[in-house]
């Protein structure tokens, strides 16, 4: 019995630039699970941004990660995430 | 077939005073018994602190079999561990230069803090105990900045002798605060121990390095004394007057550079002096002149010669006003050694305003291709029949005798059971 919420969350719109894919991304959803449900398999083990296998380039938009040292600073200054660990802030085109 | 004769035969065999035989530089059992005996227990000269820059920075040198990778911390320890995966032996870092969060395996995603734990592995069930597959970790000393590692239980502890002696010699060029301006790697066609001995003379300097003999004095590395003539005999003291009054004035300004001679008596063994340099007698260059503007560390005499380091068995080194140029030997095969140079000038120079990189190199670029000539053809003539070790010279190959008398004893030392 699915019933809209009284507020909906805000939803943004991802694209995956290599999956060929847009999918629909919760602001408190990290990437990752949104394109899972979605039936996208993104590359990712640990799923808690420790190992950086689900590091992706961000084309454009911004987002809110929270990485547990799966990644540098510099590579995040480089334009890169995890996708594990990132919900969007805004629509995101991400390498993936 | 006639059977090798055994390396502990070969080294009661071996003349005094005399190159090595043969088998030394050729046989792939003596090639391995080296990496065991020599290159996996003792202190290796792998690279500089500014290898590893910045936190999360990681190189990989391999050691013959063993690849070992050094990394920063986030607490700017410099750390060293095997670079084999505690899971199945999956290579963990497989470039050269890398930069890391923690360290992953790509193939099951086995994740290893920068201290070496292991954080994650998924899919292992709840009786697996992380604690127990972290990193191997490998012994690892900065001496002022050089990095040495030993890959050995239980390293050779004169270490400390040698960075408590070296520690002030280094220091004014402050190596911790330089950048890589340039690294390069030759593949020499010799045996390792053929690169090292080209390394300990310069018996072969006037006939073959036109460049390095524009900064070096010919009569630095020794001659005979008997043979020279009058104008020669007064060069040579001049040179030594020179060599008294410079270490009294680089010693005044804080810079440590009479001689220390430790490469025959022992296990770390290492010589060290401050060298003068010829004509303007700043930097090792065509022009004799520094080639960086940004003096390292506090050094503010752009002519403070050139310090030159010697370790056994794998590494020299030649510290100047503005520059550093720094290299590494690391075995291949029986017949192939890598040799890695780089040149560190201060962090904050600028290419193409505080330094030409062309200038800053061409001496040792030169030096280094005509030196890998020599070490070729030297091999390749000793691998014919009519070969049989000849005599070193008394006055120019001491250092030459020096590194095979080393290599010998520690070979003895350190020969497996089975070899022995």
């Amino acid at each position: 019995m699915s019933e809209t919420p009284p507020s909906a969350p805000t939803t943004f719109k991802v694209q995956l630039t290599l999956s060929g894919r847009e999918i629909e991304c919760r602001a408190d959803q990290f990437v990752l699970f949104a394109a899972k449900d979605a039936g996208l398999r993104l590359p990712c083990s640990c799923t808690r941004g420790m190992c950086g296998t689900c590091k992706s380039k961000l084309i454009s938009g911004t987002v809110d990660m929270t990485p547990d040292g799966g990644i540098r600073q510099r590579e995040i200054d480089q334009g890169w995430i995890l996708v594990c660990c990132s919900k969007p802030t805004s629509d995101l085109v991400i390498e993936r | 077939m006639t059977a090798h004769p055994s390396i502990p035969d070969l080294i009661a065999r071996r003349k005094p005073g005399h190159n090595l035989q043969a088998d030394f530089y050729t046989r792939p059992d003596i090639f391995e018994a080296d990496m065991a005996a020599i290159f996996w227990r003792h202190w290796i000269y792998v690279g500089v602190e500014p290898d590893v820059p910045e936190a999360g920075d990681v190189f990989v040198v391999d050691i013959g079999r063993a690849s070992v990778l050094i990394v920063r911390d986030d607490d700017e320890e410099i750390r060293a561990f095997h670079n084999v995966c505690r899971h199945r032996g999956s290579r963990l870092v497989n470039e050269q230069k890398a930069v890391v969060g923690n360290i992953v395996c790509r193939y099951h995603a086995w994740t290893y803090g920068l201290d070496g734990a292991l954080l994650f592995a998924d899919h292992m069930g709840e009786d697996f105990d992380k604690s127990c597959r972290g990193l191997k970790p490998v012994h690892l000393r900065s001496v002022a900045g050089l990095l040495f590692v030993c890959l050995a239980d239980d390293p050779p502890t004169d270490i400390d002798a040698m960075a408590a002696a070296m520690t002030p010699y280094l220091a004014p060029h402050d190596l911790p605060n330089t950048k890589i301006a340039k690294s390069v790697e030759v593949i020499e066609h010799g045996n390792w121990k053929m690169t090292m001995e080209n390394n300990r003379e310069c018996y072969h300097c006037g006939g073959n390095h036109p460049e390095l003999n524009v900064p070096l004095f010919a009569y630095g590395f020794g001659f005979s004394p008997k043979t020279l003539d009058e104008a020669e005999a007064a060069q040579a003291r001049r040179y030594e007057n020179l060599v008294t009054d410079a270490h009294a004035r680089w010693e005044a300004a804080g810079a440590p550079s009479r001689e220390i001679n430790h490469l025959s008596d022992r296990v770390t063994a290492f010589r060290t002096e401050r060298l003068p340099i010829d004509q303007a007698g700043e930097s090792q260059t065509l022009d004799t002149r520094v080639a960086c503007k940004k003096l390292l560390g506090r050094i503010k005499d752009p002519a403070m010669g050139g310090l030159s380091f010697w370790t056994q068995p794998n590494s020299w080194h030649h510290f100047m006003s503005d520059h550093i140029v720094t290299f590494s030997v690391i075995p291949v095969a029986a017949e192939a050694t890598l040799l890695r140079t780089r040149w560190l000038v201060h962090k904050d120079a600028v290419e193409g305003v505080d330094y030409d990189l062309d200038n800053l190199t061409r001496v040792w670029e030169a030096t280094n291709r005509q030196d890998a000539e020599l070490v070729e053809v030297a091999q390749t003539g000793l691998r014919s029949p009519a070969y049989e070790p000849g005599p070193y010279s008394p006055y120019t190959e001491g250092m030459v005798n020096d590194i095979t008398g080393w290599y010998l004893d520690r070979l003895a030392a350190n020969l497996d059971p089975v070899d022995a």
